[in-house]
């Protein structure tokens, strides 16, 4: 064995190794070829098992001839194992190809009522102007309901609220969230900025407009110099932040409990104003009832009417839903068809 | 109040298009709901003249006509009314023309002889109440003219609020309508021509409760002929909502629409010695009612009687015996001033309200008693003749002076929010008739009348007094004058700003809790719900649970901690059974959701309500606030990528837990409740989480079969839930409080615990952490497990455990020691061995 010989078995081993490296097909033969040439048993080992014959002063240049066959064929696999480790994962990205316009799983996610849902879009916008919210029972006494909102056991204002009573002497199912006035006058003092929904009951036949159970938002405020400018202003407030930017217009209207009293017109959502068959050709919707508290009320309040005023409004819930979502029929909010529910999804 | 604007403009001019009318009534107050065109139904009716008319070849009681309606060849019309001849105009219905009612005419054949259209009665065309002859029209009543170009005219339907009773007549409404336009009232010209006999001589008065009717007018008039009232005058009536009658019955619901004066007209032969008696009934008396119903008469109500009995329920309705029939001769006239709420109350009472009624119990102006009187004479007479007798008995012939009431033009202004100079209020006042003056000194300030009276001294504020118009008894503070101010002046004046007053204190939202759970609810998959409160009874005791007269109290404490929900609250006076008493359940009403939409063709439904329950213990309401859910038909929507899976308990469980922890809650503790119905005895459990502020409670089940059954529910198992959570009627959600996160690793074992199969898993999981000691973190099941090698009577649950410290990494022999303690503990405790 001499060095010639010796360098030339290298220098055929190396390019036997490219060459057969270059041919791998896959990660598996490239790690055989790994260990076939450089494993503790491979082809250099045992071409350098023929290093001790050779002269002392061959051995450096051979071991140096060995490096860099070694070098290449540890850099040829390294190269040839990333352009097949990429070959096989592009094959494995094409073989998980899936059909992506299929639909996704489904996540399931419940709808909330629009009951809620409207009294809670409500009390957003007057919670921006202060009012807190408060809650009265809705099994009320004969006293708050009416009396101390002036109107007298035979008021012949008494017909605007068909009453239901109940087996408890005194009480019956409020007709309207108007006691909550007094409960909060009670309660507190002024400034007062108040807003109370809930659910009120009337002895009324059922059809696509009435109900003998629904929901109303109250709302109270009273202070020194609260006006009816103050109301008119924040009504426009509310109407713009539910409806978009829209004529608003005060009427007189009439309850006991407020002096005056006005109803709360708004262009209507539908024709916007030129009138159609949903705002009876008028161009007008009404959204509420209004005015400022009666003195009577106040002073059942525990407020004295001579320093304080204030206004009341109150607005049927549905009637808003009805506005802002087209809903046609009363019915279908406690009727809960889940087709009707679902789409406000 | 429906208002035929050719009526209205009797007593003033109106110059604006109906819809132009209607809008500034609605801005004054008068709310027009609706504009209706009276006669646009007699689409095709035009005139005609009848040129001959002949009997009927094959049929005694018809007559063939020809008829001319301006144009073309005469029309040959069958006809079977009487009282048509040769001359005459009539309404004649061409084919094709449809008639209230939705009545078609058609060209048709009467017995053999065919008929080109139809002529008319008052009755088939609303005009009249004359269903067997033909109307008679005018014998000027121009050709081939549309009937309803000649008749028709618009109504305004005016809503008129309770308290404007003086406007529930054409005269109020004119007022108004003058008042918003300018133009000038024409009073209608009240002439009585008196040429009988003194009153006196027929017709006695005796009031014996002058407190319930403050004044009596009374006329009479003798030699009347009763017929029917002039057809123009018929129309009118027709127009305005109101049946005719006769000549004297609609002369007093003339005047009651005129001028709002109710009044009622007796046959003056069936008052007994013509003595009318207003006095209250006595126990036992009894009146047949005009509407011919025998009525017994209650001790409370104001009745007018003669000497022999009743005659009359004062203000409702009059008798029978002494009604307007075709033989009446002479006619007492009653106009008198009742009581409101005794009227009101009688109403009530006999369940009758008539269109009087409801005006008298609005109050009357005095002073129209006598007007009233008056204009009943004069028309009865223009009407049906007679001889009216000299004078009138008239038992309180004095008439108040116009009240007065001061205000304050400066808080006028500070109400309204917006200065309005004084000079401008009492211009304003003065269009609806309110004269004001300068207050004398010392004049006080009606700030409240009952049932809370406030009067106060106004210092050296600007006062003035209104002279209110004696018709406009709704005026009483000064807030009222503050609303005819604005009302006149109209809203579109007020400035409209934001507050700049002070903002009251911070407050919780009572809604708070209640809006976290409907959004962990709705996350959850769960779609929100809002039922009736009002149920039927049979529902509310199907659902009643067995501990409710010891269970929950309303505060959304624990349901097993002595308090009552008590009794349901029943309505006295409901709609239907099928909403008669208050629940005290949310369930009942879920099912019903679940009945409606498998009705629906759903099957499957999730849905939760925070909804009130009610009570009432003893002559105390009492009122709270639950959550309940539903669960039915399959918990995943089955999809091409997931398979379906049917609810169950664990899915109930499951959204109790999710809610324990978003609520900040520790787990849930849950025991079995084997009462049965309406529950499932092997499936229901009450659950209890509770820390020393929040508490949730309440039943977790599947429904009995036979609960199941009774809602005609298809679905075969149904979960429900109804639970208390404190803070659902008003509060917060607690702070999270953090812990820091462990610096040491932590080490699980797990752990098989074969017990008996009757051994409920929570026992099992109490004794592991009882024994665990302080290194325990958790404690998690894994798996349950039935079968080879077990015994039959025998299961396995495995258990995860999960151990760590604080401040050190745990050694095997920490863990292999506290794993010994469990096992032995759990042994001793249950009589458990361990699955190695």
């Amino acid at each position: 064995m001499d060095f010639e010989t010796l360098s030339a078995d290298l220098r055929g081993l190396q390019e036997r190794a490219l060459k057969e490296i270059a041919a791998a097909a896959d990660p598996d033969a490239l790690e055989q070829l790994q260990i076939q040439y450089l494993g503790k048993k491979g082809d250099l080992t045992a071409v350098l098992r023929g290093i001790g014959a050779l002269p002392a002063e061959d051995r450096p240049r051979v071991g140096a001839i060995a490096n860099e066959v070694s070098e290449a064929v540890k850099g040829a696999l390294a190269s040839r194992g990333t352009e097949l480790r990429a070959i096989v994962q592009a094959q494995r990205l094409l073989a998980e190809k899936v059909d992506v316009t299929l639909p996704g799983r489904s996540i399931a996610r419940g709808t909330l009522h629009p009951i809620p849902e409207t009294i809670a879009a409500i009390a957003e916008v007057f919670g921006q102007f202060g009012f807190v919210i408060y809650e009265g029972p809705e099994v009320e006494n004969d006293l708050t309901n009416f009396q101390m909102l002036n109107i007298a056991p035979d008021h012949p204002a008494r017909d605007l609220w068909d009453t239901l009573y109940v087996d408890i002497p005194g009480h019956l199912l409020r007709t309207h969230t108007s006691p909550g006035q007094i409960r909060v006058m009670q309660s507190t003092k002024p400034p007062i900025r108040a807003l109370l929904p809930g659910r009120c009951f009337r002895y009324e036949a059922v059809d696509a407009s009435h109900g003998f159970e629904f929901f109303q938002v109250e709302g109270l405020m009273v202070d020194e110099g609260t006006s009816m400018a103050d109301l008119q202003g924040l009504l426009d407030e509310f109407a713009h932040a539910l409806f978009g930017p829209r004529k608003t217009r005060f009427r007189p209207g009439y309850y006991p409990f407020t002096e005056p009293s006005v109803a709360f017109d708004v262009e209507c959502v539908v024709c916007g104003g030129v009138g159609c068959p949903a705002c009876s050709k008028t161009g007008w919707m009404t959204i509420l009832g209004a005015g400022m508290v009666h003195p009577v009320v106040l002073q059942y309040g525990g407020i004295d009417p001579e320093r304080y005023q204030g206004f009341a409004f109150g607005m049927g819930v549905e009637r808003i839903s009805n506005l802002r979502h087209s809903v046609p029929d009363l019915r279908y909010y406690l009727e809960n068809d889940l087709r009707f529910l679902e789409q406000f999804r | 109040m429906r208002v035929p604007l050719n009526w209205l403009r009797e007593y003033v001019d109106v110059q604006l298009s109906p819809e132009e009318l209607a809008e500034r009534l609605t801005l004054l107050g008068m709310e027009v709901q609706a504009i209706e065109h009276w006669g646009a139904d007699w689409r095709s009716v035009v005139v005609g003249e009848l040129l001959t008319v002949e009997k009927h070849p094959f049929a005694d009681r018809l007559h063939l006509t020809s008829v001319n309606i301006g144009s073309g060849e005469p029309l040959h019309i069958v006809c079977g009314a009487n009282n048509i001849a040769p001359g005459q105009r009539v309404p004649v219905a061409l084919p094709g023309a449809v008639l209230p009612g939705d009545r078609r005419i058609e060209r048709t054949e009467k017995m053999g002889i065919a008929s080109e259209g139809m002529l008319c009665s008052g009755d088939e065309l609303h005009i009249t109440s004359d269903a067997e002859g033909i109307l008679i029209l005018p014998a000027a009543t121009p050709l081939g003219q549309q009937l309803s170009d000649l008749y028709g005219d618009v109504v305004l339907d005016v809503d008129v609020k309770p308290n404007r009773g003086d406007a529930l007549c054409l005269l109020g409404l004119a007022r108004e309508v003058a008042a918003a336009t300018g133009a000038a009232l024409r009073w209608p010209e009240i002439i009585v021509k008196e040429t009988g006999d003194p009153v006196s001589d027929h017709l006695r008065v005796d009031v014996r409760v002058p407190e319930l009717c403050s004044r009596f007018v009374g006329r009479w008039i003798g030699g009347v002929k009763i017929g029917p009232s002039p057809d123009a005058i018929q129309m009118r009536l027709r127009a305005a909502g109101m049946r005719p009658v006769s000549n004297v019955v609609d002369a007093s619901n003339y005047v009651m629409l005129e001028l709002g004066k109710p009044t009622h007209a007796f046959n003056g032969a069936a008052v007994t010695d013509g003595t009318i008696i207003v006095r209250m009934a006595e126990r036992g008396e009894r009146l047949e009612t005009l509407d011919h119903v025998e009525r017994e008469l209650m001790p409370d109500t104001l009745i007018i009687a003669d000497s022999k009995g009743p005659i009359g329920i004062a203000g409702v309705m009059g008798g029978a015996a002494s009604e307007i029939g075709d033989d009446t001769t002479a006619i007492a006239v009653e106009s008198a001033i009742f009581d409101p709420v005794s009227i009101r109350r009688t109403g009530h009472r006999y369940a009758l309200r008539s269109e009087a009624s409801l005006r008298f119990e609005k109050g009357q102006e005095f002073r129209l008693a006598r007007i009233g009187a008056d204009r009943v004479a004069q028309l009865t007479q223009a009407w049906a003749g007679g001889t009216i007798a000299r004078g009138r008995v008239d038992t309180a012939s004095v008439e108040p002076e116009p009240a007065r009431l001061a205000f304050r033009p400066a808080r006028v202004s500070k109400l309204l929010g917006g200065a309005i100079p004084t000079a401008d209020q009492r211009d304003l006042l003065r269009r609806v008739g309110i004269e004001t003056e300068l207050a004398p000194a010392g004049t006080r300030i009606q700030v409240a009348v009952e049932p809370k009276p406030l009067v106060v001294d106004p210092g050296s504020e600007e006062v003035l007094v209104a002279v209110m118009p004696t018709w406009r008894r709704d005026l009483a503070i000064e807030a009222d004058v503050t609303e005819e101010v604005a009302r006149i002046r109209g809203y579109e004046m007020t400035p409209a700003h934001l507050p700049d007053t002070l903002m009251p204190a911070y407050r919780h939202s009572p809604l708070r809790v209640r809006d976290a759970v409907r959004e962990i609810m709705a996350g959850a998959g769960i779609s929100e719900v809002v039922t009736h409160a009002l149920v039927s009874p049979a529902d509310e005791a199907a659902l009643a649970w067995p501990d409710d007269e010891s269970g929950p109290p309303p505060d959304g404490a624990s349901v097993t901690d002595g308090a009552s929900i008590g009794q349901p609250i029943t309505v006295t006076n409901p709609l239907s059974v099928q909403h008669s008493v208050l629940r005290r359940h949310l369930i009942g009403s879920l099912l019903n959701v679940l009945a409606l939409n498998e009705r629906q063709g759903r099957e499957s439904v999730a849905i939760f309500e925070i909804g009130q329950g009610y009570g009432r213990v003893g002559d105390a309401p009492r009122e709270w606030n639950r959550l309940a859910f539903l669960l039915a038909g399959s918990a995943a929507q089955p999809g091409w990528n997931q398979a379906a899976r049917a609810y169950d308990i664990d899915d109930a469980k499951g959204l109790v837990e999710l809610l324990c922890r978003l609520l900040r809650l520790p787990a849930p503790v849950y025991t079995a409740d084997e009462t049965g119905l309406p529950l499932h005895p092997g499936r229901a459990l009450t659950v209890v989480a509770q820390t020393e502020r929040e508490t949730l409670s309440g039943r977790v089940a599947e429904l009995h079969p036979d609960t199941i059954a009774r809602w005609d529910v298809r679905a075969g198992s149904v979960v429900v839930a109804e639970l208390a959570i404190k803070g659902l009627a008003g509060g917060n959600l607690p702070n999270v409080r953090v812990q820091p996160t462990p610096r040491f690793p932590e080490v699980d074992r797990d752990l098989a615990v074969i017990v008996e199969n009757a051994r409920p898993a929570a026992h099992i999981e109490a004794s592991i952490r009882g024994h665990a000691g302080e290194l325990l973190r958790r404690v998690t099941l894994f798996d349950v497990y039935r079968g080879a090698p077990l015994a039959a009577s025998e299961k396995s649950l495995a258990y995860r455990l999960v151990f760590g410290a604080r401040d050190r990494t745990l050694t095997e022999v920490e863990i292999d020691g506290a794993m010994a303690q469990v096992r032995s503990g759990v042994e001793v405790d249950l009589g458990a061995h361990i699955r190695t």
